[in-house]
């Protein structure tokens, strides 16, 4: 089996487990409708939004994260962070390291006034 | 996970401090220095509030009571959000739990919009601040702690850090941060603007459901609440969304969202009120009258039901596909025997 076949199936899986997040029964509109409802493209952007969810989910894959949690991270987004988040995974600040750059940053600072 | 170690005990507190005061003198050396040099470094947010303090904000504040848990390796997000869910009141988390919710292995980090997804999941609320040292300081002010995101680095090869600032003394012109593992350290303003404006200025607040963030704007707010309850934390969303109209009563996100809300929690005549609220605030809205006609119906009143449905549809715009449907169903209804 290729690996892009396995990729093409483990993304639709997780458009499965992320559902419609604001799904609410059927004749009633959804919070995010109303959010949206200034603009005339609501369902599109429904659309749009599960395939960017899942594109999203699979990106978190391939960094290190399960399928279930992938996809529980996915669904605690908003559209709008998920829209930011795609394709963008990778050079988006992730917070991470603290006390030694800091520490060398002041020291090149010195270093660098010094020496001028 | 493969980043979980038992975070390393905290230096001593003193001990801390009086080496972030030497750093960040140094840092204030190098910072005087480098403009005498040429070449100076704008700070204009710390220039602003040292030359006139903002009305209506108490000179100093400490939130002594937000715990500090250490970071280890790669999980200053983990901590950060640690710190800041237990001064909201979920007094469980730690840095061991909130990893898994937050931290990516592939980036050795965490991503803003995960800080604030991994706050909706926990059901707090996650409000990002405009990025104004002032409204950093009214949030604490106010009894909140600010998580910041801070770029170590350089531009070119930025090192982003979270820390938590949790005080702030106008008259000396520091904050007060818990940082990595560092419990309590003085940051004098221009040290952490200096390292702070390159994430945008970008902080969050993580404040319990039912409470508005001190700063809060009315659209930000709204859509704040909106991802609590899409995040699936039905109460705590209906609580925020109480919240949010008892500073903006007409807002229309807050009212269909509260009647979604209530109808998901099963409460009909809740949701009901909020719709009519809405519809009654927005008589504009189709989205307020085809919820209001399908929780009519719901309820058996099948003429109110279709009055308001009909109104849905009259109103047309981007749910007329829906409220059709609903005048639909509805119309079905009324003519079964």
């Amino acid at each position: 089996m290729s690996t892009s076949f396995i990729r093409l199936v483990s993304r639709l899986l997780i458009v499965c487990l992320i559902g419609l997040p604001f799904q609410v029964s059927a004749g009633m509109i959804g919070t995010d409708q109303a959010v949206t409802a200034a603009q005339a493209q609501a369902a599109r952007n429904a659309v749009l939004s599960q395939i960017s969810r899942a594109d999203v989910a699979g990106q978190l894959q391939s960094l290190g994260l399960t399928p279930q949690a992938a996809a529980d991270r996915v669904a605690a987004l908003t559209d709008a962070e998920v829209a930011k988040l795609s394709g963008q995974i990778q050079s988006l600040p992730a917070g991470a390291d603290g006390e030694l750059l800091l520490l060398i940053l002041v020291g090149v600072l010195i270093w660098w006034i010094v020496k001028k | 996970m493969d980043r979980q170690e038992v975070a390393a005990p905290p230096a001593a507190p003193h001990r801390a401090a009086g080496k972030a005061r030497l750093r960040a003198g140094f840092f204030f050396a190098a910072l005087a220095a480098s403009c005498c040099l040429g070449g100076c470094i704008s700070l204009p947010q710390s220039e602003a509030l040292r030359a006139s303090a903002p009305q209506g904000l108490p000179p100093r504040a400490e939130l002594t009571q937000v715990p500090f848990h250490a970071q280890s390796d790669f999980l200053c997000g983990p901590a950060s959000l640690a710190m800041v869910f237990n001064a909201a009141g979920i007094s469980a988390a730690n840095v061991e739990s909130v990893t898994p919710m937050v931290y990516l292995p592939g980036r050795q980090g965490s991503l803003q919009a995960e800080m604030l997804g991994a706050t909706r999941r926990v059901g707090l609320l996650g409000y990002t601040l405009a990025p104004r040292l002032e409204d950093m300081l009214r949030e604490i002010a106010a009894g909140t702690p600010v998580v910041v995101l801070l770029n170590l680095a350089f531009k070119v090869f930025p090192v982003w850090h979270y820390a938590v600032v949790v005080g702030y003394d106008l008259e000396k012109g520091e904050v007060i941060v818990r940082s990595a593992n560092r419990p309590r350290d003085d940051w004098s303003f221009e040290f952490l603007e200096y390292f702070w404006k390159e994430s945008g200025y970008w902080s969050m607040v993580a404040v319990p459901p039912g409470r508005m963030p001190a700063t809060a704007t009315e659209p930000e707010a709204a859509a704040a609440v909106a991802a609590l309850e899409q995040a699936g934390r039905q109460s705590e969303a209906r609580e925020s969304y109480w919240a949010l109209l008892a500073r903006w009563p007409a807002n229309l996100i807050g009212l269909v969202g509260l009647g979604n809300v209530e109808y998901n929690l099963k409460d009909l005549p809740a949701a009901e009120r909020a719709f009519r609220r809405a519809s009654e605030a927005h008589p504009r809205s189709a989205v307020a009258f085809n919820n209001l006609a399908h929780v009519l119906a719901e309820l058996g009143r099948l003429a109110d039901a279709e009055a308001a449905a009909r109104t849905a549809v009259s109103l047309a715009g981007p749910s007329l596909p829906e409220t059709q449907k609903t005048l639909e169903a509805i119309l079905a209804r009324r003519k079964q025997p």
